[in-house]
Protein backbone atom coordinates (compact mmCIF):
# COMPACT_ATOMS: atom_id res chain seq x y z
CA UNK A 1 0.00 0.00 0.00
CA UNK A 2 1.29 3.43 -0.89
CA UNK A 3 0.56 6.62 0.98
CA UNK A 4 0.93 9.91 -0.77
CA UNK A 5 1.51 13.17 1.00
CA UNK A 6 -0.51 15.81 -0.74
CA UNK A 7 0.91 19.33 -0.98
CA UNK A 8 -1.71 20.49 1.52
CA UNK A 9 -0.13 18.23 4.10
CA UNK A 10 -2.96 15.70 4.06
CA UNK A 11 -2.63 12.07 3.15
CA UNK A 12 -4.45 9.97 0.59
CA UNK A 13 -4.20 6.26 0.21
CA UNK A 14 -3.76 4.26 -2.89
CA UNK A 15 -4.05 0.54 -3.37
CA UNK A 16 -0.85 -1.40 -3.70
CA UNK A 17 0.57 -0.69 -7.10
CA UNK A 18 2.20 -3.16 -9.44
CA UNK A 19 5.44 -1.27 -9.03
CA UNK A 20 5.76 -2.24 -5.38
CA UNK A 21 5.16 -5.87 -6.11
CA UNK A 22 7.58 -6.03 -8.99
CA UNK A 23 10.18 -4.20 -6.96
CA UNK A 24 9.86 -6.61 -4.06
CA UNK A 25 9.97 -9.56 -6.40
CA UNK A 26 13.12 -8.18 -7.95
CA UNK A 27 14.85 -8.17 -4.60
CA UNK A 28 13.60 -11.65 -3.78
CA UNK A 29 14.95 -12.90 -7.07
CA UNK A 30 18.17 -11.02 -6.79
CA UNK A 31 18.78 -12.44 -3.33
CA UNK A 32 18.69 -15.97 -4.68
CA UNK A 33 21.01 -15.55 -7.60
CA UNK A 34 24.70 -16.21 -7.36
CA UNK A 35 26.55 -13.18 -8.61
CA UNK A 36 23.72 -10.89 -7.60
CA UNK A 37 26.33 -8.28 -6.88
CA UNK A 38 26.50 -7.57 -10.59
CA UNK A 39 22.77 -7.04 -10.76
CA UNK A 40 22.85 -4.68 -7.79
CA UNK A 41 25.78 -2.71 -9.04
CA UNK A 42 24.11 -2.38 -12.40
CA UNK A 43 21.00 -0.96 -10.75
CA UNK A 44 22.80 1.13 -8.18
CA UNK A 45 23.16 4.69 -9.25
CA UNK A 46 24.69 7.31 -7.03
CA UNK A 47 22.63 10.33 -7.99
CA UNK A 48 20.94 10.78 -11.31
CA UNK A 49 19.51 13.89 -12.91
CA UNK A 50 15.93 13.05 -11.84
CA UNK A 51 16.78 12.63 -8.15
CA UNK A 52 15.36 15.15 -5.70
CA UNK A 53 18.10 17.48 -4.50
CA UNK A 54 17.93 18.04 -0.74
CA UNK A 55 20.40 20.92 -0.50
CA UNK A 56 23.68 21.28 1.36
CA UNK A 57 24.81 22.11 4.90
CA UNK A 58 22.07 22.85 7.43
CA UNK A 59 19.41 22.89 4.70
CA UNK A 60 20.30 19.32 3.76
CA UNK A 61 20.16 18.24 7.42
CA UNK A 62 16.77 19.90 7.90
CA UNK A 63 15.42 18.33 4.70
CA UNK A 64 16.82 14.97 5.78
CA UNK A 65 14.86 15.25 9.02
CA UNK A 66 11.81 16.59 7.15
CA UNK A 67 11.92 13.40 5.05
CA UNK A 68 12.07 11.17 8.14
CA UNK A 69 9.23 13.06 9.81
CA UNK A 70 7.13 12.65 6.66
CA UNK A 71 7.69 8.89 6.93
CA UNK A 72 6.68 8.85 10.60
CA UNK A 73 3.61 11.02 10.07
CA UNK A 74 2.50 8.86 7.14
CA UNK A 75 3.00 5.68 9.17
CA UNK A 76 0.79 6.84 12.05
CA UNK A 77 -1.77 8.42 9.76
CA UNK A 78 -2.25 5.01 8.19
CA UNK A 79 -2.11 3.24 11.56
CA UNK A 80 -4.93 5.42 12.90
CA UNK A 81 -7.11 5.16 9.78
CA UNK A 82 -6.84 1.37 9.55
CA UNK A 83 -6.19 0.69 13.22
CA UNK A 84 -5.22 -2.85 14.15
CA UNK A 85 -7.58 -5.54 15.39
CA UNK A 86 -8.07 -5.56 19.13
CA UNK A 87 -6.83 -2.00 19.72
CA UNK A 88 -7.83 -0.65 23.12
CA UNK A 89 -9.23 2.81 23.74
CA UNK A 90 -6.00 3.83 25.47
CA UNK A 91 -3.88 2.55 22.60
CA UNK A 92 -5.96 4.35 19.97
CA UNK A 93 -5.81 7.56 21.97
CA UNK A 94 -2.02 7.43 22.27
CA UNK A 95 -1.55 6.32 18.65
CA UNK A 96 -3.56 9.37 17.56
CA UNK A 97 -1.51 11.60 19.87
CA UNK A 98 1.75 10.26 18.40
CA UNK A 99 0.37 10.83 14.90
CA UNK A 100 -0.35 14.46 15.75
CA UNK A 101 3.10 14.93 17.33
CA UNK A 102 4.77 13.56 14.19
CA UNK A 103 2.62 15.79 12.00
CA UNK A 104 3.73 18.69 14.24
CA UNK A 105 7.38 17.74 13.61
CA UNK A 106 6.75 17.38 9.88
CA UNK A 107 4.96 20.70 9.54
CA UNK A 108 7.57 22.40 11.73
CA UNK A 109 10.36 21.38 9.35
CA UNK A 110 8.28 22.30 6.33
CA UNK A 111 7.66 25.79 7.74
CA UNK A 112 11.29 26.17 8.82
CA UNK A 113 12.59 25.20 5.37
CA UNK A 114 10.13 27.35 3.44
CA UNK A 115 10.99 27.29 -0.25
CA UNK A 116 13.98 24.99 0.44
CA UNK A 117 11.70 22.15 1.59
CA UNK A 118 11.78 19.02 -0.58
CA UNK A 119 8.45 18.27 -2.21
CA UNK A 120 6.20 15.75 -0.46
CA UNK A 121 7.74 12.37 -1.02
CA UNK A 122 6.49 8.98 -2.14
CA UNK A 123 6.26 6.57 0.79
CA UNK A 124 5.45 2.84 0.93
CA UNK A 125 5.11 0.54 3.93
CA UNK A 126 5.16 -2.71 2.03
CA UNK A 127 6.46 -4.74 4.98
CA UNK A 128 3.84 -3.47 7.48
CA UNK A 129 0.49 -5.17 8.08
CA UNK A 130 -1.58 -2.36 9.53
CA UNK A 131 -4.39 -4.69 10.64
CA UNK A 132 -1.97 -6.62 12.83
CA UNK A 133 -1.11 -5.33 16.31
CA UNK A 134 2.33 -6.94 16.47
CA UNK A 135 3.28 -5.61 13.05
CA UNK A 136 2.24 -2.05 13.88
CA UNK A 137 3.82 -1.93 17.34
CA UNK A 138 7.14 -3.49 16.33
CA UNK A 139 7.42 -1.40 13.18
CA UNK A 140 6.54 1.75 15.12
CA UNK A 141 9.29 1.06 17.65
CA UNK A 142 11.74 0.30 14.85
CA UNK A 143 10.89 3.51 13.04
CA UNK A 144 11.19 5.57 16.23
CA UNK A 145 14.57 4.03 17.02
CA UNK A 146 15.76 4.87 13.51
CA UNK A 147 14.75 8.51 13.92
CA UNK A 148 16.39 8.65 17.37
CA UNK A 149 19.71 7.47 15.91
CA UNK A 150 19.24 9.94 13.06
CA UNK A 151 18.54 12.96 15.25
CA UNK A 152 21.47 12.19 17.57
CA UNK A 153 23.82 11.71 14.63
CA UNK A 154 22.69 14.91 12.93
CA UNK A 155 22.49 17.28 15.93
CA UNK A 156 26.27 17.87 16.24
CA UNK A 157 26.58 18.47 12.47
CA UNK A 158 24.29 21.50 12.37
CA UNK A 159 26.09 24.84 12.24
CA UNK A 160 23.09 26.87 13.45
CA UNK A 161 22.82 25.85 17.10
CA UNK A 162 19.20 27.03 17.25
CA UNK A 163 18.46 24.03 15.04
CA UNK A 164 20.61 21.79 17.25
CA UNK A 165 18.44 22.82 20.19
CA UNK A 166 15.29 21.85 18.27
CA UNK A 167 16.75 18.46 17.35
CA UNK A 168 17.55 17.94 21.04
CA UNK A 169 13.99 18.83 22.04
CA UNK A 170 12.58 16.33 19.54
CA UNK A 171 14.92 13.39 20.03
CA UNK A 172 13.90 12.70 23.63
CA UNK A 173 10.25 12.74 22.52
CA UNK A 174 11.00 10.18 19.80
CA UNK A 175 12.72 8.08 22.47
CA UNK A 176 9.57 8.33 24.60
CA UNK A 177 7.53 7.07 21.64
CA UNK A 178 9.90 4.15 21.11
CA UNK A 179 9.80 3.22 24.79
CA UNK A 180 6.01 3.34 24.79
CA UNK A 181 5.55 1.09 21.74
CA UNK A 182 8.03 -1.42 23.16
CA UNK A 183 6.26 -1.36 26.54
CA UNK A 184 2.83 -1.86 24.98
CA UNK A 185 4.13 -4.76 22.95
CA UNK A 186 5.99 -6.37 25.87
CA UNK A 187 5.84 -4.78 29.30
CA UNK A 188 9.15 -3.58 30.79
CA UNK A 189 10.99 -3.67 27.45
CA UNK A 190 11.08 0.13 27.07
CA UNK A 191 14.85 0.18 26.61
CA UNK A 192 15.43 -2.97 24.60
CA UNK A 193 18.16 -2.39 22.06
CA UNK A 194 19.94 0.51 23.77
CA UNK A 195 23.71 0.20 23.73
CA UNK A 196 26.34 -0.48 26.34
CA UNK A 197 26.62 2.15 29.07
CA UNK A 198 22.79 2.44 28.86
CA UNK A 199 23.02 4.91 26.00
CA UNK A 200 20.89 5.14 22.88
CA UNK A 201 22.58 4.66 19.51
CA UNK A 202 23.61 7.27 16.98
CA UNK A 203 24.07 6.97 13.24
CA UNK A 204 25.22 9.21 10.41
CA UNK A 205 22.68 10.99 8.19
CA UNK A 206 23.71 9.07 5.06
CA UNK A 207 23.41 5.71 6.83
CA UNK A 208 20.00 6.54 8.32
CA UNK A 209 18.72 7.92 5.03
CA UNK A 210 19.84 4.75 3.26
CA UNK A 211 17.89 2.59 5.75
CA UNK A 212 14.79 4.79 5.41
CA UNK A 213 15.16 4.72 1.65
CA UNK A 214 15.39 0.94 1.61
CA UNK A 215 12.44 0.36 3.93
CA UNK A 216 9.95 3.16 3.39
CA UNK A 217 10.71 5.62 0.59
CA UNK A 218 10.26 5.31 -3.18
CA UNK A 219 11.49 8.83 -4.02
CA UNK A 220 15.19 8.97 -4.84
CA UNK A 221 17.30 11.77 -3.41
CA UNK A 222 20.45 13.55 -4.41
CA UNK A 223 22.02 13.72 -0.96
CA UNK A 224 25.63 14.14 -2.02
CA UNK A 225 25.93 17.37 -0.06
CA UNK A 226 24.35 16.00 3.11
CA UNK A 227 26.87 16.54 5.96
CA UNK A 228 28.07 13.38 7.66
CA UNK B 1 57.17 19.50 15.35
CA UNK B 2 56.97 23.02 14.04
CA UNK B 3 55.44 25.26 16.66
CA UNK B 4 54.53 28.06 14.24
CA UNK B 5 52.70 25.59 12.04
CA UNK B 6 50.66 24.37 15.01
CA UNK B 7 49.58 27.90 15.82
CA UNK B 8 48.72 28.52 12.17
CA UNK B 9 46.59 25.36 12.13
CA UNK B 10 44.77 26.35 15.29
CA UNK B 11 44.19 29.82 13.88
CA UNK B 12 42.16 28.27 11.07
CA UNK B 13 39.55 27.01 13.52
CA UNK B 14 40.12 29.56 16.27
CA UNK B 15 41.08 32.97 14.87
CA UNK B 16 41.50 34.26 18.41
CA UNK B 17 44.25 31.87 19.38
CA UNK B 18 46.86 34.63 19.51
CA UNK B 19 44.62 36.76 21.68
CA UNK B 20 43.99 33.85 24.02
CA UNK B 21 47.70 33.33 24.31
CA UNK B 22 48.61 37.01 24.39
CA UNK B 23 48.98 37.04 28.14
CA UNK B 24 51.71 34.55 27.64
CA UNK B 25 53.53 36.52 24.99
CA UNK B 26 56.78 36.24 26.86
CA UNK B 27 56.43 32.49 26.97
CA UNK B 28 55.79 32.47 23.24
CA UNK B 29 58.92 34.49 22.63
CA UNK B 30 60.97 32.21 24.78
CA UNK B 31 60.01 29.26 22.62
CA UNK B 32 61.94 30.86 19.83
CA UNK B 33 65.21 30.57 21.62
CA UNK B 34 65.69 29.06 25.01
CA UNK B 35 63.30 26.23 25.79
CA UNK B 36 64.82 22.81 25.49
CA UNK B 37 63.19 20.69 22.81
CA UNK B 38 62.44 17.89 25.28
CA UNK B 39 60.36 20.21 27.47
CA UNK B 40 58.30 21.54 24.61
CA UNK B 41 55.31 19.17 24.55
CA UNK B 42 54.61 19.66 28.26
CA UNK B 43 55.06 23.40 28.09
CA UNK B 44 52.77 23.66 25.08
CA UNK B 45 50.22 21.42 26.76
CA UNK B 46 50.00 23.55 29.87
CA UNK B 47 49.89 26.75 27.86
CA UNK B 48 46.89 25.62 25.80
CA UNK B 49 45.17 24.18 28.83
CA UNK B 50 45.29 27.62 30.42
CA UNK B 51 44.13 29.35 27.26
CA UNK B 52 41.22 26.98 26.68
CA UNK B 53 40.56 26.18 30.32
CA UNK B 54 37.25 28.02 30.29
CA UNK B 55 35.78 25.76 27.64
CA UNK B 56 36.93 22.59 29.35
CA UNK B 57 35.54 23.89 32.61
CA UNK B 58 32.13 24.63 31.06
CA UNK B 59 31.93 21.10 29.65
CA UNK B 60 33.15 19.66 32.94
CA UNK B 61 30.63 21.66 34.96
CA UNK B 62 27.79 20.50 32.73
CA UNK B 63 28.83 16.85 32.95
CA UNK B 64 29.33 17.08 36.71
CA UNK B 65 25.87 18.58 37.06
CA UNK B 66 24.43 15.64 35.10
CA UNK B 67 26.44 13.27 37.30
CA UNK B 68 24.95 14.81 40.43
CA UNK B 69 21.43 14.08 39.13
CA UNK B 70 22.39 10.54 38.09
CA UNK B 71 23.59 9.84 41.66
CA UNK B 72 20.31 11.16 43.03
CA UNK B 73 18.31 8.90 40.71
CA UNK B 74 20.46 5.83 41.26
CA UNK B 75 20.13 6.11 45.02
CA UNK B 76 16.38 6.59 44.74
CA UNK B 77 15.89 3.39 42.75
CA UNK B 78 18.46 1.44 44.74
CA UNK B 79 16.60 2.10 47.98
CA UNK B 80 13.23 1.39 46.35
CA UNK B 81 14.35 -1.87 44.78
CA UNK B 82 15.62 -2.98 48.17
CA UNK B 83 12.47 -2.02 50.05
CA UNK B 84 10.35 -5.16 50.37
CA UNK B 85 6.67 -4.79 49.49
CA UNK B 86 7.02 -1.44 47.72
CA UNK B 87 7.20 -2.36 44.03
CA UNK B 88 4.77 -5.02 42.75
CA UNK B 89 6.43 -8.07 41.23
CA UNK B 90 5.29 -7.28 37.70
CA UNK B 91 6.92 -3.85 37.85
CA UNK B 92 10.19 -4.94 39.46
CA UNK B 93 12.08 -5.85 36.25
CA UNK B 94 11.53 -2.34 34.89
CA UNK B 95 12.86 -0.61 37.97
CA UNK B 96 15.83 -2.96 38.21
CA UNK B 97 16.66 -2.04 34.61
CA UNK B 98 16.38 1.66 35.41
CA UNK B 99 18.60 1.35 38.50
CA UNK B 100 21.25 -0.44 36.42
CA UNK B 101 21.05 2.27 33.76
CA UNK B 102 21.63 5.06 36.27
CA UNK B 103 24.69 3.24 37.60
CA UNK B 104 26.01 2.88 34.04
CA UNK B 105 25.52 6.60 33.51
CA UNK B 106 27.40 7.39 36.75
CA UNK B 107 30.31 5.21 35.64
CA UNK B 108 30.35 6.62 32.12
CA UNK B 109 30.27 10.26 33.22
CA UNK B 110 32.85 9.65 35.95
CA UNK B 111 35.23 8.10 33.42
CA UNK B 112 34.60 10.86 30.88
CA UNK B 113 35.37 13.56 33.45
CA UNK B 114 38.48 11.78 34.68
CA UNK B 115 39.72 11.46 31.10
CA UNK B 116 39.17 15.19 30.61
CA UNK B 117 41.24 15.94 33.69
CA UNK B 118 38.23 17.20 35.65
CA UNK B 119 37.51 15.89 39.15
CA UNK B 120 34.22 13.95 39.00
CA UNK B 121 31.45 14.92 41.41
CA UNK B 122 30.86 12.58 44.33
CA UNK B 123 27.93 12.89 46.75
CA UNK B 124 28.22 13.79 50.41
CA UNK B 125 29.37 10.78 52.51
CA UNK B 126 30.76 9.10 49.40
CA UNK B 127 32.97 6.14 50.29
CA UNK B 128 35.01 4.70 47.43
CA UNK B 129 35.84 1.62 49.50
CA UNK B 130 32.26 0.56 50.18
CA UNK B 131 30.52 -2.37 48.49
CA UNK B 132 28.57 -0.23 46.04
CA UNK B 133 30.33 3.16 46.15
CA UNK B 134 27.54 4.91 44.20
CA UNK B 135 25.06 3.99 46.95
CA UNK B 136 25.13 6.42 49.87
CA UNK B 137 23.35 4.69 52.79
CA UNK B 138 22.79 7.82 54.86
CA UNK B 139 23.31 11.52 55.20
CA UNK B 140 23.16 12.50 51.51
CA UNK B 141 19.52 12.31 50.42
CA UNK B 142 16.10 12.91 51.86
CA UNK B 143 13.74 11.43 49.29
CA UNK B 144 10.74 12.21 51.49
CA UNK B 145 11.48 15.93 51.09
CA UNK B 146 11.22 16.56 54.81
CA UNK B 147 8.45 14.01 55.33
CA UNK B 148 6.23 15.34 52.51
CA UNK B 149 6.43 12.26 50.29
CA UNK B 150 6.23 8.74 51.70
CA UNK B 151 8.05 7.41 48.67
CA UNK B 152 9.23 4.11 50.15
CA UNK B 153 5.92 3.30 51.85
CA UNK B 154 3.41 4.25 49.19
CA UNK B 155 3.93 2.95 45.64
CA UNK B 156 1.84 5.67 43.99
CA UNK B 157 3.90 8.37 45.68
CA UNK B 158 7.09 6.55 44.69
CA UNK B 159 5.92 6.63 41.04
CA UNK B 160 4.98 10.31 41.19
CA UNK B 161 8.42 11.33 42.43
CA UNK B 162 10.14 8.90 40.01
CA UNK B 163 8.30 10.40 37.05
CA UNK B 164 9.17 13.90 38.20
CA UNK B 165 12.86 13.03 38.64
CA UNK B 166 13.01 11.53 35.13
CA UNK B 167 11.11 14.32 33.37
CA UNK B 168 13.22 16.90 35.20
CA UNK B 169 16.34 14.91 34.33
CA UNK B 170 15.46 15.03 30.63
CA UNK B 171 14.88 18.77 30.86
CA UNK B 172 18.11 19.25 32.82
CA UNK B 173 20.15 17.44 30.16
CA UNK B 174 18.52 19.63 27.52
CA UNK B 175 19.52 22.69 29.52
CA UNK B 176 23.16 21.56 29.61
CA UNK B 177 23.47 20.80 25.89
CA UNK B 178 24.63 24.31 24.88
CA UNK B 179 27.85 23.64 26.83
CA UNK B 180 28.59 20.94 24.25
CA UNK B 181 27.81 22.98 21.13
CA UNK B 182 30.63 23.52 18.66
CA UNK B 183 32.64 21.05 16.64
CA UNK B 184 35.28 20.61 19.37
CA UNK B 185 32.69 18.98 21.63
CA UNK B 186 30.55 17.16 19.09
CA UNK B 187 31.31 13.75 20.60
CA UNK B 188 30.27 14.97 24.05
CA UNK B 189 27.03 16.36 22.61
CA UNK B 190 26.33 13.05 20.90
CA UNK B 191 26.96 11.08 24.09
CA UNK B 192 24.90 13.44 26.22
CA UNK B 193 22.02 13.00 23.78
CA UNK B 194 22.43 9.23 23.90
CA UNK B 195 22.16 9.32 27.69
CA UNK B 196 19.25 11.78 27.73
CA UNK B 197 17.26 9.53 25.38
CA UNK B 198 17.56 6.69 27.88
CA UNK B 199 16.33 9.04 30.62
CA UNK B 200 13.40 9.84 28.33
CA UNK B 201 12.70 6.10 28.01
CA UNK B 202 12.62 5.85 31.81
CA UNK B 203 10.20 8.77 32.00
CA UNK B 204 7.96 7.22 29.35
CA UNK B 205 7.96 3.87 31.14
CA UNK B 206 7.12 5.29 34.56
CA UNK B 207 4.36 7.39 33.02
CA UNK B 208 3.01 4.26 31.34
CA UNK B 209 3.11 2.36 34.63
CA UNK B 210 1.10 5.19 36.17
CA UNK B 211 -1.34 5.21 33.25
CA UNK B 212 -1.96 1.47 33.67
CA UNK B 213 -2.51 1.89 37.39
CA UNK B 214 -5.24 4.43 36.57
CA UNK B 215 -3.40 7.39 38.07
CA UNK B 216 -6.14 9.79 39.08
CA UNK B 217 -7.80 12.12 36.60
CA UNK B 218 -4.48 13.01 35.02
CA UNK B 219 -4.26 9.64 33.20
CA UNK B 220 -0.70 10.39 32.04
CA UNK B 221 0.64 9.71 28.56
CA UNK B 222 4.29 8.57 28.21
CA UNK B 223 5.21 12.13 27.15
CA UNK B 224 4.64 15.52 28.80
CA UNK B 225 1.28 16.99 27.82
CA UNK B 226 1.07 20.76 28.25
CA UNK B 227 2.62 21.52 31.65
CA UNK B 228 0.53 19.00 33.57
CA UNK B 229 2.33 17.70 36.68
CA UNK B 230 1.51 14.41 38.45
CA UNK B 231 0.42 16.44 41.49
CA UNK B 232 -0.06 20.17 41.94
CA UNK B 233 2.82 20.41 44.43
CA UNK B 234 5.23 19.44 41.61
CA UNK B 235 3.96 22.03 39.15
CA UNK B 236 7.27 23.93 39.17
CA UNK B 237 9.05 20.98 37.51
CA UNK B 238 6.74 21.32 34.50
CA UNK B 239 6.61 25.08 34.00
CA UNK B 240 7.42 26.01 30.41
CA UNK B 241 6.41 22.63 29.00
CA UNK B 242 3.30 24.25 27.55
CA UNK B 243 5.45 26.18 25.06
CA UNK B 244 4.01 26.09 21.54
CA UNK B 245 6.58 28.39 19.87
CA UNK B 246 9.61 26.78 18.21
CA UNK B 247 12.04 28.94 16.22
CA UNK B 248 9.38 31.60 15.86
CA UNK B 249 6.90 29.08 14.47
CA UNK B 250 3.65 28.61 16.37
CA UNK B 251 3.09 24.85 16.26
CA UNK B 252 -0.62 25.12 17.07
CA UNK B 253 -1.08 27.23 13.91
CA UNK B 254 0.31 24.52 11.63
CA UNK B 255 -2.02 22.22 9.67
CA UNK B 256 -2.89 18.99 11.50
CA UNK B 257 -4.69 15.77 10.60
CA UNK B 258 -7.85 17.87 10.64
CA UNK B 259 -7.73 21.57 11.35
CA UNK B 260 -4.57 22.67 13.16
CA UNK B 261 -2.22 20.74 15.47
CA UNK B 262 -3.94 20.23 18.85
CA UNK B 263 -2.32 22.03 21.78
CA UNK B 264 -1.75 18.75 23.68
CA UNK B 265 0.27 17.21 20.84
CA UNK B 266 2.04 20.47 19.94
CA UNK B 267 3.44 20.69 23.47
CA UNK B 268 4.13 16.96 23.82
CA UNK B 269 6.15 16.92 20.59
CA UNK B 270 8.98 18.96 22.17
CA UNK B 271 10.68 18.46 25.53
CA UNK B 272 11.72 21.85 26.92
CA UNK B 273 15.07 22.63 28.57
CA UNK B 274 15.56 23.82 32.14
CA UNK B 275 18.70 25.70 33.17
CA UNK B 276 20.96 24.55 36.00
CA UNK B 277 19.84 27.07 38.66
CA UNK B 278 16.18 26.14 38.10
CA UNK B 279 16.92 22.41 38.30
CA UNK B 280 19.05 22.90 41.41
CA UNK B 281 16.23 24.78 43.11
CA UNK B 282 13.86 21.93 42.26
CA UNK B 283 16.05 19.06 43.48
CA UNK B 284 17.87 20.65 46.43
CA UNK B 285 15.04 19.78 48.88
CA UNK B 286 15.83 16.11 48.20
CA UNK B 287 19.43 16.54 49.31
CA UNK B 288 20.72 16.68 52.90
CA UNK B 289 23.01 19.69 52.81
Amino acid sequence: MKIWNTPAGGQVEEMESGYDVSRRRFFQLAGGIAGAGILFSACKKTSGPTDVYIGSGDTALLNYMYILQQVEAAFYTQAVVTNYYGISQSELQLLTDVRDQEIAHREFFKALLGSDAVMPIDIAFSSVTFADRTSVLTNAAQLEDLVVTGLIGAAPLLTNTDYTREFNKMVTVEARHSAYFKDVYAYNTFSTGVGSNAMDHSNSPSAVLAIAQQNYILTKFDSRKLPN
Amino acid sequence: MNFRNILAEIEKTDPEVYERLSGRRDVLRSFGSKVAAAALPIAVGSMFKKAYGKTTSAVGDALNFALKLEYLEFNYYHVANNTGGLIPGSDQPGFQTIEAHELSHINFLTNALTTMGVTPYTPKNYNAASNIPAYIPSGAYDFTKGGTYHVFEDYKTFLIVAQTFEDTGVRAYQGQMPAFFGSANSTVLQQALEISCVEARHAAHIRYVRRLSGAAAEYPAPWITNNIPPIVALQANYLGEDNVGQEGITITSLPGASGTIPQASATAAFDEPLDAPTVLALVTPFFIL
